[in-house]
């Protein structure tokens, strides 16, 4: 029982990194520029793609591509920004929604036409291995690694936001959009960036689910709607509850799934429901600040 | 005369509607019962929409409308046309728990709380399998099924009562409470109206519709799985017909629907039924739509009209 009870710890734990990576992005982007950007999924999957392609006709590691992928991803975002969304940043919010939205569909058709739905993936070594704690507690050391990667991508984009100059005007924006433009910030370019930057770290973790997820064009929604997920219960719009929010849902889902009568079929479901819940119970997130006019 | 105008136009095309399926190729045939699910969801959407309400949860009324019918049919064996009534009232039934559960929720949150909500119910279609019939699945029961051109008589005859119905509500005075709840709930109420009540009684009529078009699909097919009852796709296009149409418009809906089963007909005959080719035109249409005519083909023809009007009017040198 209590080895039960340290294996879900540790899987919920490991399973609370992989979440953190699928919605730091996500989170980053919004916090910003208040657009929630409906293809993010869609570049995780162009981000394990690229890995993979990296891995299957070079046979380079997908963590040694890893910071390649992910600047191609912000370059991408970069390009997905200044092409469409900086146009009609002045629309209503519906047209943002729909933009992206079509934008995702677009990506992840693309790639069904490209490169069929087959499933794939990367096989390096670590993929598969696994340590064992004791004789019945077992770390699987594909998530260990993306768990690293997750603190060590949270770390260093919070040291950005908080000591680099382009991480204070970024700051200044998400606070106070038009403050900030007093003080002399280009907001379209602040902009522009936390796109790239999202985009990046949505690419990177594309990358890292290349060899923890089967890859099809259809894997970027399921991560898309867990993100969501993960901002609402964390509060929308800061880095630090968006990794509560992710340790919080991996936490309940991997209860379920051990502890529920065929819960791993349910825990599909638990990021659906607690979203619903926590509209009932707390709308403004575990940690409370999200605006509820927006 | 306005009104007595519209109720002609209503009994000629319900009349069109009833006569015209027994000469149908089965090709039309299709092709009309298609058109009507997707008007009644375009204009379900559209009138979320008008109200400030972005839906991206429309899938799931229209599982949810598809599963209640088929298995009270297959329950009590009621004939067809009557599964329509509890279908249609879960549908609104939850359209009226969504309002409550998103209060005060706008915009973003509000669509991403109804896309949880589809997303919540496909898995427990597919988590109560006693119920349901899970991933396997849920057949009708044969000898209730209407023939297809009853089926087809019927579903014509609903989206022109849907059609109606919408062109009703902009005439009437809720039209404008629920058009200024799209710019601001909260000086709504200041002005006196009870946004909490209009928005109830929005995604009522709106979950209603949806769920009217599963109903539809469920006798169509004779086949419901949680997988393509509460597909996103559903969702994709109730949203898309509406934005190429026109939004916020009565036309919109209805000439988007047509515009958007012509175009993927007109792929289909293209590239076969090659997977993704579909839905990769209705992301491009999408895109395309906010980008370049976010009025939709109702405001190029608003435009195109004044254009020509003003050329009139400088011919007869009236103005």
């Amino acid at each position: 029982m209590t080895s039960l009870i340290i294996q879900i710890a540790v899987d919920a734990f490991l399973l609370g990194g992989v979440y953190t990576l699928m919605a730091i992005g996500l989170s980053l982007a919004f916090g910003v520029t208040r657009i929630i950007n409906f293809a993010h999924g869609e570049v995780v999957m162009f981000g394990a793609y690229a890995a993979f392609f990296g891995f299957a006709l070079l046979g380079v590691d997908p963590l040694i591509s890893l910071p390649a992928v992910a600047v191609l991803g912000g370059l991408g975002g970069y390009l997905l920004f200044k092409s469409s969304l900086d146009r009609i940043l002045s629309d209503p919010g519906i047209n943002m929604v729909l933009l992206t939205f079509g934008i995702g569909l677009i990506l992840q058709n693309l790639a069904v036409v490209m490169w069929t739905g087959d499933e794939r993936s990367t096989t390096p070594s670590y993929a598969f291995a696994s340590w064992f704690l004791t004789d019945d507690v077992v770390i699987a050391q594909g998530r260990l690694i993306a768990f690293g990667l997750a603190v060590v991508f949270v770390l260093g984009l919070l040291a950005w936001l908080r000591w680099s100059e382009l991480g204070r005007a970024t700051r200044a924006v998400s606070q106070n959009r038009a403050a900030a433009s007093l003080m002399g910030i280009n907001v379209h370019a602040i902009y522009a960036l936390s796109f790239a930057l999202s985009s990046a770290f949505g690419a990177a973790t594309g990358a890292i689910m290349s060899f923890l997820l089967p890859i099809t064009p259809f894997m970027g929604f399921p991560i898309l709607i867990k993100a969501f997920a993960i901002i609402i219960l964390g509060g929308m719009d800061s880095i630090a509850g968006t990794v509560i929010g992710a340790f919080f849902l991996a936490f309940v889902e991997t209860a379920i799934a051990y502890l529920v009568p065929s819960g791993i079929g349910w825990a599909e479901g638990v990021a659906f429901f607690m979203l619903v819940l926590m509209l009932l119970v707390r709308p403004n997130g575990i940690l409370g600040r999200a605006g509820r006019e927006a | 005369m306005m009104s007595s105008r519209i109720w002609l136009v209503v009994a000629a095309a319900l009349a069109l509607a009833l006569f015209l399926p027994p000469f149908l190729t089965p090709g039309l045939d299709d092709w009309c019962t298609r058109l009507s699910t997707l008007l009644l969801v375009a204009i379900s959407w559209n009138m979320m929409a008008n109200a400030g309400l972005i839906s991206l949860g429309h899938a799931g009324f229209w599982g949810l409308g598809a599963y209640t019918a088929a298995l009270f049919a297959n329950a009590t064996h009621m004939p067809f046309w009557l599964s329509f009534a509890p279908g249609m009232l879960i549908g609104a039934l939850f359209g009226v728990a969504l309002a409550y559960l998103t209060g005060r929720l706008r915009g973003l949150f509000f669509a991403i709380s109804t896309l949880a909500m589809s997303e919540a119910l496909r898995v427990i279609a597919l988590m109560v399998p006693k119920l349901t019939g899970g991933a396997e699945g849920l057949f009708v029961v044969d000898e209730i099924r209407p023939d297809r051109t009853t089926l087809t008589r019927f579903a014509l005859c609903l989206s022109v009562g849907a059609i109606a119905a919408s062109y009703l509500l902009t005439k009437s005075r809720y039209q404008f409470a629920l058009r200024a709840m799209r710019d601001s709930e909260s000086t709504v109420q200041m002005l006196g109206v009870n946004p909490r009540l209009y928005r109830a009684g929005v995604t009522a009529l709106s979950g209603a519709l949806a769920s009217c078009a599963g109903v539809i699909s469920a006798w169509y097919t004779g086949y419901l799985d949680p997988h393509a009852a509460f597909d996103l796709k559903i969702t994709i296009t109730s949203q898309i017909a509406p934005l190429f149409g026109g939004l916020y418009t009565v036309a919109g809906p209805v000439l988007g629907s047509i515009a958007i089963l012509t175009i993927s007909e007109l792929t289909r005959l293209h590239f076969g039924y090659s997977a993704g080719v579909g839905l990769l035109a209705y992301g491009i249409i999408l895109v395309f739509g906010v980008l370049v005519m976010p009025s939709g083909i109702v405001g190029l023809a608003k435009r195109w009209r004044m254009k020509m009007g003003r050329l009139g009017a400088a011919a007869t040198s009236r103005a």
